[in-house]
C-alpha cells in the first residue's frame, strides 16, 4: 500500500485537528463578526490574540498576579486594542476604498508586532504557563489537556452566543447598520457604538484565543497572526465569510487538513500542509464562490 | 458609427423591446411584466412617482440588475444574459442619476476613457509602447476634444471633474456618452437640478442631438413638461407596473397618471410641489 | 445648438473654493531662475548616474553601499508593481513576496541550470511572475471584492511552504547560484544594470496609464458602474492589472537574485510581503515618484542601514530605546497609518512643491485631491 496510515496516526491527526480547528473557529468568527458588520478584511485579528498573551504574561510574571487574573487582565488588552484600532484606525478610514482598510488593519498588526519587539527588545522570546496541567483526558488514545478541552468548550459558548446575539435587538441593529449606515443613522440607531461593540467582541475573540493557542508554549511578537491568521483567515473565506457556522466548519477543515498533511505519509510532498490549505481554498472559490456555508445574509 | 447601418426602408424597426420584465428583490416586487418598444429615432419617456421603478427598469434593460422574468431585445437580439460592456459594445449608452463620470479624473481622461470600445489595439500593445498605439492615441484625443468643443465646454479639458458645478458635469456626462457612440442612449433623469430654462434648453439639446448622432432616446424623468415636450410615446410606471402608456400628451393627461402623481398638477411648474419635493 | 446652462448652477458637488476661472497668470520664470533649476536637475541625474559608482565624484561610495542602492532600486520596480495593483485597480495582493521569489528562484534556475543569459533569465521570470497572477486572478475574480488578497496571501505562505522547498528548483535550503551578467560583476556596475530594469518598468508603467487599460483601470477603480457602461470589462481589465503587476515582481526578483549572488528562502516571508504594501502605499498610491521613493526609503530602512547612516538618528532611538534592527518595523506601520489618515498623498504629496518647482512653476504645497470613491448602487 502506498500510503501506509496506521490507525492511531488517524486518531491523532483528527484530535489534533479539532483541537487547533477549534482556536482557528474562534479567529474566523471574531473575522466573520467584522466582515458582517462593516465588509473589512481585519487583518489585525489575530494580533489582539498576540496582546493578550503579553499581557497576561505581563501580569504574571511582573505583577504576580494569579493565572487567571493575569489572563483577565490579558483579554482587556485584546479588547482595548481592538477597540483603539476601531477609533483611530478604522473609524477616520471608515469612508474610504476598502482595500484602504485592508491595507491599514494589516499596519495595525505590523504596528503591535514592532512595538512589542522595540519594548522587549532582544529578549522577546517569552513563555507562558499552561492555563491547566498538562495531563488532562484521553480522548481515542491520545492525551488532550484541559486547556484544549477549554477551547473547544469556549468555541460553543461563543458560536452560541453569538447567535442568539445576532437574533437580539443589538444583533438586528449591527446587520441594519451594515446594510445601510446612513438610513440607521436616521432611525436612531448609534452606528458608532455599533462599530465599538462589533470590534469589542471581536477583539474578544481574538484575546481568547491568543491565550487558549500560546498557553504553556513559547512565543514572540506576532506570534499568533503567524500561527492563526492565514489558517483563521481561509476558515472563514472556505465557510463562507458570513456565516458562523460556516466558520467553525472551516476552522475544522483547515485544523484536519494540517494535522493530516503532517503525517509522515505525505513528507514527499514539500509543505503538504499548506499546499492541502491553498488547494481545498481554491477549490471551494471555484466550485462554490460563497463558501460552503454562505449566502445571503441573515 | 461603429454599428450597421439600419434597414431603410422600414422606419419602424424596433430598436428596444422589454418584454414581461419582472423582478424581485427579496420580498419586493419592484417591477411586475413590463412592457417596453421602443423605435428607431424614438425619444421615449417614462414618467412615473418616485420608487415607480424607472430606474430598476433601466438597470434591467442595461444589465446591472438581472430580470426574475422576461426578456431584454436590443436591436432584435435578446441580450438578457449578456453583461453590461456586451451590452454598451452592441450600442446601448446610459447616463446615471447622480452623474456618471469618473470624478477623480479630468474632464479630457473622462472623454477618452468614454471612448473605450473605439480605441481599438490591446491592452499589453499600449502597454509596451506598440508604435501604432500612439497614433491612435492622437486620434482619440482629437475626437474626445472635438465632443468637447460640441457641447462649449472645451476649456475645461484639464479641469477635474469633482468640483464642477452640477449642471456642467450633468452636460459632460450626456457629451461622454456621446464619445461611447451609441444607438441607443438611456438618460436617467437629465432634467434633475435644472430650472425651468435650463430645462428647454435641454429639450432642444436632446433633439438636436438625436438628429446629430441619429439616436434612439429613452428618457426618465421627474420633469413632465420636458418629458411631454420632446417625447414621441409615453409610458407611466406607478408602483412597478406600467400605468399606461401612447401619446405624450393623452398619458399626461390621463386620470390614472394624474391619480399617481397624488393630485400633483403635471404641468409642474418651477416653485409647485414637484419641484419642492425634489429641492430645487 | 447646445443646452447652454449657465456656470452658476448649484449642484451638490459645488465648493466654493473650486470655482472656475479662478485660475492665475502663469508664472514667468527668470533666467537666473531656470539657471536653478537645470542645476537641480544636473544635480539629480549626477546623484542617480554617477555618485554611486563614484564618477565625477568627491565621495567614495563603499561597493557594499552601492549594492544597497541596487537593493532600493529592484524595491522601486516592486513597488511600482504593487502600484498597478493596489493604486490602479484597487486590489491587493499580499503573496507579493511569492511572485518576487519565484521571479529570484526561476532566473537563477535559468542561468544557473539551464546555463543561459542572465537578461534571458529575468525576462523568463518576469513571464512566470505574469503566469501566476493570471492565474490566481482567474480563480479569485470569479467573485468581487477584496478577495484576489486573500488568495494571494495563502498562496505567497503555500509558495515559501512548499514551492520554496522543492530541491529540484530552488536547491533547498542552501539556495542556488546566480551569477551576475557579462559586464556587470561588480556591485558598481551592477546598479546600472538594475537601474535599466527600473527604466523599462517606468516606461511600461507610463504607457499603460497613457492607452487605454489605464484608462480603463482608472476608471473601474472609482467607478466600476460607469466604466461598464462605457462598454469596460472590468473583471478582463482587472485581470491585466494582475497580470502587469505580476510581471514587474517576476522580473524585481530575477534582478534581486543576480544582485544577491545566491538566492535562498528564507527572506520571501510574509513580512517582506507587508513592507511591499507599506512602501507602495505611504510612497504615495497613483504618483510614480512618490512609489519610487517610498520604496527605496523602506529598502533603506531595512536592517537599520538608514538609521546607521542619518546623522542624529542614532541618538533619538537610543533616548526612546529602540534599537536600529527593530525601528523599522515601529517606523514604518507608523508611517502608513499617518499616511493613510493624513497624507494620502504619501511621498508623491511631498515631493509636489518640488518637482512643479522643477518644471517651471511655483514652489509651493499642493494639497492632495479627495478621493473620489462611489459605491452607490444608483450611481
Amino acid at each position: 500500500m502506498l500510503f501506509a496510515i496506521s490507525g492511531t496516526d488517524i486518531f491523532q491527526s483528527l484530535v489534533i485537528g479539532v483541537v487547533n480547528g477549534a482556536v482557528y473557529a474562534l479567529i474566523a468568527l471574531g473575522l466573520v463578526l467584522v466582515y458582517r458588520s462593516s465588509g473589512i478584511f481585519n487583518f489585525a485579528q489575530a494580533e489582539f490574540g498576540t496582546i493578550a498573551v503579553y499581557g497576561t504574561w505581563f501580569a504574571f510574571a511582573n505583577w504576580s498576579l494569579p493565572y487567571p487574573l493575569a489572563a483577565v487582565f490579558g483579554i482587556v488588552c485584546g479588547v482595548v486594542a481592538s477597540l483603539l484600532t476601531e477609533r483611530f484606525v478604522i473609524r477616520p478610514l471608515s469612508q474610504g476604498p476598502k482595500v484602504t482598510l485592508l491595507v491599514a488593519t494589516a499596519g495595525t498588526a505590523l504596528l503591535a508586532i514592532g512595538v512589542a519587539f522595540w519594548r522587549t527588545g532582544d529578549n522577546a522570546l517569552k513563555f507562558l504557563d499552561p492555563l491547566t496541567p498538562a495531563n488532562g483526558v484521553s480522548v481515542l488514545g491520545v492525551q488532550v489537556s484541559g486547556q484544549r478541552l477549554l477551547t473547544l468548550l469556549l468555541l460553543i459558548v461563543a458560536v452560541i452566543g453569538l447567535t442568539l446575539f445576532f437574533r437580539s435587538p443589538y444583533g438586528l441593529a449591527v446587520l441594519a447598520a451594515s446594510q445601510d449606515a446612513d438610513a440607521s443613522a436616521l432611525v436612531g440607531l448609534n452606528v458608532t457604538r455599533i462599530s465599538m461593540m462589533v470590534w469589542g467582541i471581536s477583539g474578544l475573540l481574538g484575546a481568547t484565543a491568543g491565550i487558549l493557542l500560546q498557553g504553556g508554549n513559547s512565543f514572540t511578537p506576532g506570534a499568533i497572526t503567524g500561527l492563526a491568521l492565514i489558517p483563521g483567515f481561509t476558515a472563514a473565506v472556505i465557510g463562507g465569510l458570513t456565516s458562523l457556522p460556516g466558520a467553525v466548519t472551516g476552522g475544522m477543515i483547515i485544523g484536519m487538513l494540517e494535522s493530516f498533511g503532517r503525517l509522515s505519509t505525505f513528507d514527499f510532498i514539500p509543505g503538504a500542509s499548506s499546499v492541502s490549505v491553498f488547494v481545498v481554498l481554491l477549490v471551494v472559490l471555484l466550485i462554490k464562490p460563497e463558501g460552503l456555508l454562505g449566502g445571503r445574509t441573515a | 458609427m461603429s454599428a450597421p447601418e439600419p434597414i431603410q426602408s422600414d422606419e419602424h424597426t424596433t430598436v428596444l423591446e422589454t418584454r414581461d420584465v419582472s423582478i424581485r428583490f427579496g420580498g419586493v416586487q419592484a417591477l411586475r411584466d413590463v412592457n417596453l418598444r421602443v423605435d428607431q429615432w424614438e425619444i421615449c419617456g417614462i414618467i412615473g412617482p418616485n420608487g415607480a421603478g424607472k430606474t430598476t427598469l433601466f438597470n434591467c434593460i442595461t444589465g446591472f440588475y438581472e430580470p426574475t422574468s422576461g426578456r431584454v431585445r436590443f436591436r432584435g437580439q435578446d441580450v438578457t444574459d449578456l453583461e453590461v460592456h456586451q451590452r454598451a459594445d452592441l450600442g446601448m449608452g446610459r447616463t446615471f442619476q447622480n452623474v456618471g463620470l469618473v470624478k477623480g479624473s479630468t474632464v479630457g481622461e473622462n472623454l477618452k476613457s468614454a471612448q473605450h470600445l473605439e480605441v481599438r489595439y490591446g491592452a499589453f500593445a499600449g502597454m509596451f509602447g506598440s508604435p501604432k498605439t500612439f497614433e491612435v492615441e492622437q486620434h482619440t484625443t482629437e475626437r474626445a476634444r472635438a465632443i468637447l468643443d460640441l457641447i462649449d465646454l472645451g476649456h475645461l479639458w484639464d479641469t477635474r471633474v469633482q468640483g464642477l458645478p452640477y449642471g456642467i458635469q450633468k452636460r459632460l456626462e450626456i457629451a461622454a456618452v456621446l464619445a461611447t457612440d451609441p444607438d441607443l442612449l438611456l438618460l436617467d433623469e437629465p432634467g434633475s437640478g435644472l430650472g425651468p430654462e435650463e430645462a428647454d434648453a435641454l429639450g432642444d439639446f436632446l433633439l438636436q442631438i438625436r438628429e446629430d448622432f441619429r439616436l434612439t432616446i429613452v428618457m426618465i424623468d421627474h420633469h413632465v413638461p420636458l418629458v411631454t415636450r420632446v417625447s414621441d410615446y409615453m409610458y407611466c410606471l406607478n408602483f412597478g407596473e406600467t400605468l399606461c402608456e401612447g401619446q405624450p400628451n393623452d398619458v399626461r393627461n390621463h386620470p390614472e397618471v394624474v391619480k399617481a402623481y397624488l393630485g400633483e398638477d403635471p404641468d409642474a411648474k418651477p416653485g409647485s410641489a414637484e419641484f419642492a419635493a425634489q429641492g430645487v | 445648438m447646445t443646452a447652454t446652462i449657465p456656470d452658476d448652477t448649484t449642484g451638490p458637488d459645488q465648493s466654493p473654493d473650486d470655482a472656475l476661472g479662478a485660475t492665475e497668470p502663469p508664472l514667468v520664470v527668470s533666467p537666473a531662475g531656470w539657471a536653478f533649476r537645470v542645476a537641480a536637475m544636473a544635480f539629480l541625474a549626477w546623484l542617480v548616474l554617477l555618485y554611486p559608482s563614484n564618477v565625477l565624484s568627491p565621495f567614495s561610495v563603499p561597493a557594499s553601499d552601492a549594492n544597497r542602492m541596487s537593493e532600493a532600486v529592484v524595491f522601486a520596480i516592486i513597488g511600482l508593481s504593487l502600484n498597478v495593483l493596489i493604486g490602479y485597480a484597487g486590489q491587493v495582493s499580499l503573496g507579493h513576496q511569492a511572485f518576487v521569489g519565484i521571479g529570484a528562484f526561476t532566473s537563477a534556475y535559468v542561468v544557473t541550470d539551464m546555463t543561459q543569459e542572465v537578461v534571458l533569465g529575468v525576462i523568463v521570470a518576469a513571464i512566470i511572475g505574469g503566469i501566476q497572477a493570471l492565474l490566481l486572478g482567474l480563480v479569485s475574480l470569479r467573485l468581487s471584492g477584496l478577495y484576489f488578497a486573500l488568495v494571494t496571501l495563502v498562496y505567497g505562505v503555500m509558495a515559501q511552504q512548499s514551492i520554496f522547498a522543492i530541491e529540484a528548483f530552488t536547491g533547498g535550503t542552501a539556495g542556488n547560484d546566480a551569477p551576475r551578467p557579462t559586464g556587470f560583476e561588480s556591485d558598481y556596475r551592477y546598479y546600472y544594470f538594475c537601474l535599466i530594469g527600473l527604466l523599462a518598468v517606468l516606461f511600461v508603467d507610463w504607457r499603460l496609464i497613457k492607452t487605454k487599460a489605464g484608462r480603463a483601470l482608472l476608471a473601474l477603480r472609482e467607478n466600476p458602474r460607469v466604466a461598464q457602461t462605457w462598454g469596460i470589462n472590468t473583471k478582463s481589465y482587472t485581470l491585466v492589472a494582475f497580470v502587469t503587476a505580476g510581471l514587474f515582481a517576476g522580473l524585481a526578483g530575477g534582478l534581486l537574485a543576480h544582485r544577491d549572488l545566491r538566492v535562498v528562502a528564507n527572506p520571501f516571508d510574509f513580512n517582506l510581503a507587508l513592507i511591499f504594501v507599506l512602501m507602495t502605499t505611504v510612497g504615495g498610491l497613483r504618483n510614480r515618484l512618490g512609489v519610487v521613493l517610498g520604496s527605496m526609503f523602506f529598502a533603506f530602512l531595512r536592517n537599520g542601514y538608514l538609521i546607521e547612516k542619518l546623522p542624529g538618528a542614532e541618538p533619538v532611538l537610543d533616548f526612546i530605546d529602540l534599537s536600529p534592527e527593530f525601528a523599522p518595523l515601529v517606523i514604518g506601520p507608523v508611517l502608513l497609518l499617518l499616511t493613510l489618515t493624513l497624507l494620502p498623498g504619501g511621498f508623491g504629496q511631498l515631493a509636489k512643491p518640488f518637482t512643479q518647482w522643477l518644471g517651471g512653476g511655483r514652489f509651493r504645497w499642493v494639497p492632495a485631491d479627495k478621493e473620489v470613491m462611489i459605491t452607490d448602487v444608483r450611481a
